[in-house]
């Protein structure tokens, strides 16, 4: 459960966020949709604390994450916007240092490893250096490694940004499975098509603001709109229609 | 606590499969042992051919009496010199040439001093101990001579000195010697800038260029156990790289034969720990420097540049106590670099600084890590580092 009350984030003259506030349920798949320079990724570093907020405050499941950040860390595992990763240490060795980094124990890392390596399909890439991996194979290790802790929340910045067809489908298998197992899941996305499939709910985002929030249906019937595409861009406004 | 060590595993075992950071390594640990060992071995040589003398010489036939009085003296042999002296002089074909004169013979028999003419060029430093030991040679026989001839006239040849010069150095073996040992603090010192540098800029700059540092700080640590983990790291192979240079060093020196130079090889395992020691101190300092630095820096090329500038830093002083040895100044103990070049010197040079310089310069060095370390965490929670690639 993570709730965002009133957060605002300015880079000099430039407001990224301006009192952005919405929740993300558990059980539930939030998407953040917006066109570029809607202040997603800045909404989501503020929510994950890396970020500070010039006004508002974040709570993670009940712990305000500005006040408690460590223990609020713990229980969220991020995918940020870009997740390098190490490239002379195997894909198994991300996974084993955030383990450890998060406190568990070598046998509980190797376990949830094993777990990993089956809903991802890694065995083939568990033990190589991630050195010559592809965009997918790269993003499958910073999954793995960023949820190897089992977190409650879970938030990911334009997760299948750059994937081929097979690896968007395999992450979009994660979500859905991480939603049954009633995670809270929020997921940024400028792709219109991926947001409808996949959110119970939408928190539509234009101009460092919220513009609507709700399921499918509701933002139809706010907008008047017969299609999605055309809500979001009655929502957006022009700036929406440059993507 | 724990996960110090677990950055710090983390961080060692990137850099250590880093080949480059590897070769950087090896090669700057050999460089210094290799340099002392081969300017030992040309000062050895340097004295070894003065003491054996191979004399060119131009009309021989006519100082037939100089000639064997040369031969009898040690390690002098008589060669025959070249048609042109000055100019094989000049061209360095020959180190020095003696000229007897036509007229030595007729000269040296009626007692009148006989004409010799000594080439040599004193630009050549190498030829200089030579052409010195050829010059004392001729005095020699000159007074052994002109004494002689003063007892076959009755007269005590001691008349002729008004003087008794005697030379006494005061530089002992030991102290010519350290002119070379003043060289191996500031290779120590190098050693642990170097062997630091590669986890120190990876780690940092490195984490920034690849955007793995935003990941890394979602994790639940305390910025300042990460950043310590990683400054475990770097220390570790900055100690390691100054103990694998001290220890080719120590063999080199072991292996060369100091006795021959006038010089005792003193260092024992007692001055090995003290080697350590003092040095020690800056293996604290040196790695939080560079961290601090490269933090600065948005890719690891980039601190790389920075990190070079830095080096500036030990080696100029470096250079300066080769010539000017800061020995018998405490006060500079304390002193990151400077007290490390003073105290290494005079351990080496037999002397043995007190506790109190020891532990002068571990807590000036644990005082200025730890803030070195702090702020290096503040740039660990800025947005413009964490964010600005």
């Amino acid at each position: 459960m993570i709730a965002a009350r009133n957060l605002h984030k300015a880079f000099g003259s430039v407001v990224a966020a301006d009192s952005v506030s919405f929740s993300a349920p558990d059980g539930a798949v939030t998407g953040l949709l917006g066109p570029n320079g809607a202040g997603k990724t800045t909404s989501l570093r503020m929510i994950y604390g890396l970020l500070k907020p010039a006004g508002g405050q974040v709570e993670i499941d009940g712990l305000d994450i500005a006040a408690n950040p460590l223990a609020a860390q713990s229980r969220i595992g991020v995918l940020p916007d870009i997740s390098g990763l190490y490239a002379r240490l195997t894909a198994r060795e991300h996974i084993r240092y955030f383990g450890e980094l998060h406190g568990l124990s070598r046998a509980e890392i190797d376990r949830r490893t094993a777990e990993w390596i089956g809903i991802l399909d890694l065995s083939g890439i568990i033990d190589r250096r991630v050195a010559g991996f592809s965009h997918g194979e790269r993003t499958k290790v910073a999954i793995a490694r960023a949820l190897i802790h089992n977190p409650q929340n879970i938030l990911l910045d334009e997760p299948t940004n750059g994937l081929d067809v097979m690896s968007t489908r395999a992450v979009r298998e994660i979500i859905r499975h991480l939603r049954s197992q009633g995670r809270c899941v929020v997921f940024s996305s400028h792709v219109m098509q991926e947001v409808s499939a996949l959110c119970d709910r939408i928190v539509v985002m234009g101009h460092g603001r919220v513009v609507a929030e709700g399921t499918a249906e509701e933002l139809l019937a706010q907008t008047g709109m017969a299609s999605l595409e055309d809500a979001f861009v009655s929502l957006v406004g022009p700036q929406g229609e440059a993507e | 606590m724990n996960k110090v060590f677990v950055v710090a595993r983390k961080e060692w075992v990137d850099g250590f499969r880093d080949r480059r950071a590897l070769y950087t390594l090896f090669f700057s640990t050999l460089f210094g042992p290799l340099i002392v060992g081969f300017m030992f071995s040309q000062f050895a040589r340097q004295n070894k051919a003065a003491q054996e003398i191979q004399v060119p010489v131009v009309g021989r036939e006519h100082a037939p009496i100089l000639m064997n009085w040369l031969i009898q003296q040690s390690g002098v042999e008589i060669i025959p010199g070249p048609e042109d002296p000055e100019a094989a002089v000049r061209d360095r074909k020959s180190d020095f040439v003696l000229i007897v004169d036509k007229e030595f013979a007729a000269k040296f028999r009626e007692s009148r001093p006989a004409p010799v003419q000594v080439v040599s060029d004193s630009t050549s430093q190498s030829t200089r101990s030579k052409v010195q030991r050829l010059n004392s040679l001729l005095n020699a026989f000159s007074a052994e001579t002109g004494g002689l001839r003063l007892v076959s006239r009755g007269v005590s040849p001691q008349i002729v000195s008004a003087l008794k010069v005697e030379q006494l150095e005061v530089a002992t073996a030991q102290q010519r010697a350290a002119m070379i040992f003043n060289f191996i603090p500031m290779f120590l010192v190098i050693a642990l800038f170097t062997a630091g540098m590669p986890i120190a800029s990876d780690s940092t700059a490195g984490e920034r260029e690849r955007g793995s540092l935003e990941p890394l700080l979602l994790n639940p640590i305390p910025r300042s156990l990460l950043v310590a983990g990683k400054w475990l790291a770097a220390g570790g192979a900055a100690l390691l790289g100054m103990l694998l240079t001290m220890s080719i060093m120590l063999t080199v020196l072991s292996r060369l034969a100091l006795e021959e130079l006038g010089v005792r090889n003193n260092i024992g395992t007692p001055q090995v720990l003290l080697l350590l020691a003092a040095v020690a101190p800056l293996g604290l300092l040196s790695p939080a420097v560079q961290m601090f630095v490269a933090c600065f820096a948005r890719s690891f090329k980039e601190s790389q540049s920075y990190l070079g500038l830095l080096m500036i830093a030990p080696t100029l002083p470096g250079i300066l106590a080769i010539f000017y040895p800061m020995t018998n100044r405490p006060w500079l103990h304390p002193i990151p670099v400077l007290g490390q070049y003073a105290m290494v010197t005079e351990i080496l040079g037999g002397k043995f600084p007190g506790p109190a310089s020891f532990i002068g310069a571990l807590v000036v060095a644990v005082i200025l890590t730890a803030v070195l370390l702090s702020l290096a965490t503040r740039l660990f929670s800025s947005e413009k580092i964490i964010f600005g690639r």
